[in-house]
């Protein structure tokens, strides 16, 4: 193959690219679909459900500070922390739940792993910066909180190359 | 006067027509590394590589945390192929405390390792396009290896750090018409990387600049204890895959990628002839894949070793990724070795480019397939 011929192969299948659509994700305005609610774990079984490993929910009527989750932390990330709740349930007596700091968090959901209880699950939910450290505590009552959020983008495979829409 | 030098300090002698040149380690080049650069005009005279400037403890890190807690800290030296270093740290594991791992869980675990030596693979081709000035050759894959992470995280949850692998299987079953959605995003691949022949590969201006420099021979090749991409490019035909199959490799339909050349124009080849084994591989494996069944073994909560040690590697995107563990009837490890391909590669450094032009250092140094941070742990 000559040099000549070569150079205007590699110009030629850059320029094709004008024709194929546009592969990036525009993030703000568009959010990836994720499979799921979140990544979630069946004790019985022993095995999770697939999902995306993002800001954790917190079931407070399930909760019974038993601090496994805090247990499993300690060693990879230590952002749990086991802290007092005002509100007092009957198979909470200690009545502490946990504080999950995600300013230390990995997401690796090995928390979600640990609870025997079916009490704290994760969430699509992974825009979780803020302005000061502080304000990455998640307190019980936070966490409690369904996320309230849209994605709704794939990645289409049609004729004319992958895109997202 | 005679200076008094404190003991172990040598003085050099300083040639004047030989420049002293430090790429590195706040290079964009190197990487967190530093190579140490002798050069006379425009050619190399000595090269002398020194890693460790991203070391962090993860063996010694190890011996502190059970067989669980270990799971998200070894991902770390390499975020890209986070399934292959757990791999061989799960096979450890399972030997040691005597797992069997279901039928399902191996193909999966075969299936997410081949997806991420995919992420891996065309993010180092990424960088390799970059490191010679080949700015659409960044963008491709960089682009095209958000299909994989998709897919991964489909699976696993997490784009990056997966902690997908544990000792007994994996994490979670795979989602809801994930076989369809991988077969469909896998094929598309194949065609796309095909593309990458006109513009990168057969490119006349790449092969004028990489065929030829930087060659390993194969004597050369065993004799430095090379792994890898490295060594296959130099005309040996050694792939863990095939030679010690793990889990269910040796079901599988697959080839080894074998070049004679071993200059850095082959060795950037070989990885991506290999992305499209492990495409078959992975569509391989979805075929034979059980349908149903348990995935994960239920461990008892922090399982102990007996006195024991256990060796076992495998292949990643580097080479071969090996982990020795030694148990003394604790929940946490004894000693933990992780024995990196990365290492092993960087040793040819100083034999390749000696004599090579200074221009012709990127190309050689990122063929070699080295990660800096996997080979300081």
């Amino acid at each position: 193959m000559s040099t000549a011929g070569g150079i205007i192969r590699a110009l030629n299948s850059g320029v094709k690219h004008l024709a194929v659509k546009r592969f990036t994700l525009r993030y703000p305005e568009q959010k990836l679909k994720f499979v799921g609610d979140g990544f979630q774990f069946d004790p019985q079984t022993g095995v999770g459900i697939a999902g995306l490993k993002g800001r954790h929910i917190l079931f407070h009527d399930k909760c019974t500070g038993c601090q496994l989750c805090s247990v499993a932390c300690e060693g990879i990330a230590e952002a749990i922390g086991m802290v007092k709740v005002k509100e007092t349930w009957k198979h909470n007596k200690k009545a502490i739940m946990p504080q999950i700091d995600y300013g230390k968090c990995v997401f690796c959901g090995l928390c979600v792993d640990a609870c025997p209880f079916y009490a704290l699950y994760m969430t699509n939910d992974y825009e979780l910066s803020s302005f000061t450290k502080s304000a990455l505590i998640y307190t019980p009552g936070q966490l409690a909180v369904k996320p309230n959020i849209s994605q709704d983008v794939e990645i289409k495979i049609g004729k004319r190359g992958a895109t997202h829409g | 006067m005679t200076t008094q030098l404190p003991p172990g300090i040598q003085l050099e002698t300083v040639d004047d027509r030989i420049m002293t040149l430090n790429v590195g380690p706040q290079h964009p080049g190197s990487g967190h590394m530093r190579l140490i650069i002798k050069v006379d005009g425009d050619y190399i005279v000595s090269c002398d590589p020194d890693p460790g400037y991203v070391h962090r403890g993860e063996e010694k890190m190890a011996e502190y945390r059970n067989y669980i807690q270990n799971i998200p800290h070894l991902e770390r030296p390499v975020i890209h192929d986070s399934c292959n270093i757990l791999y061989p740290y799960c096979l450890a594991v399972e030997d040691l405390l005597g797992i069997e791992v279901p039928e399902r869980a191996k193909y999966i675990r075969v299936i997410a390792s081949e997806l991420n030596r995919c992420v891996y693979t065309l993010y180092w081709l990424a960088i390799y396009g970059i490191f010679l000035g080949h700015s659409t050759m960044f963008m491709w894959p960089a682009g095209d290896r958000e299909l994989f992470i998709d897919l991964l995280e489909a699976m696993s949850g997490a784009r990056v750090t997966h902690a997908y692998l544990v000792p007994g299987g994996v994490r979670n079953d795979l989602p809801a018409n994930f076989e369809e959605r991988c077969l469909r995003q896998v094929d598309y691949f194949e065609k796309r990387i095909k593309e990458y022949q006109a513009i990168f590969y057969q490119n006349p201006v790449l092969r004028q600049r990489t065929e030829g420099t930087g060659i390993l021979s194969r004597m050369d090749a065993i004799r430095l204890g090379t792994t890898g991409s490295v060594l296959r490019a130099s005309g040996v035909d050694f792939d863990l895959r095939k030679k010690e199959p793990y889990d269910v490799y040796e079901n599988l339909d697959f080839e080894t990628q074998v070049l004679k050349e071993g200059d850095s124009y082959a060795r950037s080849l070989i990885p991506y002839l290999e992305m499209f084994e492990s495409c078959r591989i992975i569509k391989d494996a979805l075929r034979k894949m059980p349908k149903s069944g348990s995935v994960r073994t239920k461990l008892k909560p922090n399982p102990k070793g007996g006195n024991d040690e256990a060796y076992r590697r495998v292949e990643s995107g580097r080479g071969s990724l090996g982990f020795h563990i030694i148990s003394n009837n604790r929940p946490e490890p004894y000693r933990v070795k992780i024995s990196v391909g990365s290492f092993r590669n960087l040793i040819c450094i100083p034999y390749l480019l000696k004599g090579e032009k200074l221009g012709n250092m990127p190309s050689v140094y990122w063929s070699l397939n080295y990660w800096p941070v996997e080979a300081d742990r």
